[in-house]
């Protein structure tokens, strides 16, 4: 778990990364939401062999109703 | 007594247009003396095309009278979240960015409403970009929730809630990424529609998230609904997510009792979430309760924990709105309401691996809900909002607005789902739920929805504006 700095300098760098200036005022309200997206990306993060590629999303054939 | 014209449903209407006992330039006149009346409290619309709205009007009574018939809309006015293009007519997404943005062709939504006579009443006021909000720092208010002006319309369809909660038009156009028509319907009491992904064509609707956008209807009955869809529904070979499938006739289960049908009810799904109420909760299994007394059997089951759908839809939809966004939010940040920034700009911090990892377990999901669950039940009855309307200043405008919805599970997957309300508050604002039905099986979500409208008389109550207006 990232300390409160940490988390802090990390979103700097991904920010910066990306070209980001973010206005001083609407920093505090990207940090708070940057702390729930990192643990939603953790979440989706899960044990996927190869075997379950390919990853289509959807397939008509499959979810055609009766 | 005789309804006033505003509270004639779309069906009756049509009978009546039909039938001559009332003409399209008087609904039109009548919905447009209740906006001018109304929408200074409301705010719903951003822009009323009061010219363009007489002028179809008296084209579609021209037309009716001479035998034309072009559907269930034909004559019937009705109005467009402003993300939907309009040729000829401003078309902002709410934004200081579009401002000025004057498209040159009609989304195709729009031009199926056109070609089937209905008429158009304006543009109604979203969330900026479908995102974000409810915002103060936009060229244009929020909208407010006719049940109490104080409270929050939902979004981001927050115009077209309130529009239809208000009785300024029987059907608005939404759009639905995250639960932003279920939202609306929800907190205004309204019935929404998202339908299945693919079977409404989303060109000409400014794009939030590619693979989690949907467009449909709000409207004050289930019937008006099904009608809606059956102008707007239909294949779009240039929409690459558009499924070439046949048009359903989504009126053929309205009316029927549910003999026969298995419901699911994961009420452990919604039970103990976060800001779920024991108001909200009771409606809901009364509700179930009431589909049961239908002749459906219903039966508890358990789905994977809502923060899994949650955490793949957010992923999916922060990283493809920001894609979307990204040259504009690097250079005018400070053009986006302080919401939309906030929250859009997250995308900069995701990574490859994170959207791919998010679609892969998109397919689990999907896969699971359709290949286990929808295969043994025909609808699932689910919540929709926690709990009912928050007030305005319930926001803290510096941090990111959360809200207590368990809509985008649908969205990752892609499922029909129906909002309709099931009661109310102690307070006096609205509560509801969501029908969820197989991919492409509108017509059972409507037929559940329908019967369970008819039971309960849940629409026959509307918000009381006439005394707003008084005071």
């Amino acid at each position: 778990m990232s300390t409160p700095d940490a988390l802090d300098q990390e979103l700097d760098m991904l920010l910066a990364k990306a070209g980001a200036n973010v206005p001083p005022h609407l920093k505090a309200g990207v940090l708070a939401g940057y702390r729930d997206m990192k643990a939603m990306a953790a979440m989706v993060h899960g044990s996927r062999p190869a075997t379950h590629e390919p990853s289509n999303v959807f397939s008509l054939k499959n979810f055609r109703s009766a | 007594m005789a309804k006033p014209l505003h509270e004639l449903s779309i069906a009756e209407a049509g009978r009546a247009l039909r039938a001559g006992t009332v003409s399209s330039v008087a609904l039109t006149q009548h919905a447009l003396a209740r906006i001018a009346a109304l929408d200074p409290l409301i705010h719903a619309f951003v822009l009323v095309t009061r010219e363009r709205a007489l002028a179809d009007a008296e084209r579609a009574d021209r037309e009716l009278k001479s035998g034309i018939d072009k559907g269930p809309l034909h004559g019937v006015p009705y109005a467009l979240k402003d993300i939907y293009n309009t040729a000829g007519i401003r078309t902002t997404c709410h934004s200081k960015l579009l401002l000025d943005h004057v498209p040159a062709q009609d989304s195709v939504v729009e031009a199926k409403l056109k070609a089937g006579g209905a008429v158009l009443l304006g543009k109604l006021a979203t969330h900026e970009f479908a995102f974000g909000g409810p915002s103060f720092d936009l060229p244009f208010p929020p909208a407010r929730n006719p049940w109490n002006l104080d409270h929050f319309t939902g979004g981001s369809s927050s115009g077209s809630g309130a529009a239809v909660a208000a009785g300024l038009t029987r059907m608005a156009m939404g759009s639905d990424t995250g639960g932003s028509i279920r939202g609306p319907a929800f907190y205004c009491g309204v019935v929404g529609l998202k339908p299945t992904y693919g079977r409404v064509s989303r060109r000409g609707v400014f794009p939030l998230s590619y693979t989690l956008d949907h467009c449909g209807p709000l409207t004050w009955t289930v019937e008006d609904t099904a009608l809606t869809m059956q102008v707007i529904a239909g294949y779009d070979r240039e929409d690459p997510a558009s499924a070439d499938l046949p048009v359903d006739d989504f009126t053929k289960g309205l009316g029927q009792d549910l003999t026969g049908l298995k419901i699911a009810y994961p009420r452990a799904f919604f039970a103990t979430s976060d800001g779920m109420t024991e108001e909200t909760l009771a409606a809901l299994d009364a509700a179930a309760q009431q589909v049961a007394k239908l002749g459906a059997t219903v039966e508890e089951i358990t789905l994977p924990a809502f923060a899994l759908f949650n955490a793949c839809g957010r992923v999916i939809l922060t990283a493809e709105a920001y894609a979307i966004h990204e040259e504009e939010l690097l250079s005018r940040p400070l053009d986006y309401a302080r919401y939309t920034y906030m929250r859009m700009i997250l995308g900069a911090t995701l990574s490859a691996p994170d959207l791919v990892q998010a679609f892969r377990l998109r397919r689990e999901l999907t896969t699971l809900l359709n290949g286990e669950v929808l295969k043994k039940y025909d609808a699932i009855i689910t919540a929709n909002g926690m709990s009912a309307a928050p007030r305005f200043d319930e926001f803290d405008p510096s941090m990111p607005a959360k809200m207590t919805l368990q809509t985008i599970p649908f969205n990752v997957t892609g499922n029909p789902v129906l909002a309709l309300p099931t009661g109310f508050s102690r307070n006096g604002l609205p509560l509801g739920m969501q029908i969820v039905g197989r991919a492409f099986d509108e017509a059972t979500v409507l037929r559940v929805g329908a019967a369970f409208e008819a039971a309960t008389g849940a629409m026959g109550k509307r918000p009381a504006l006439e005394a707003a207006i008084a005071a």
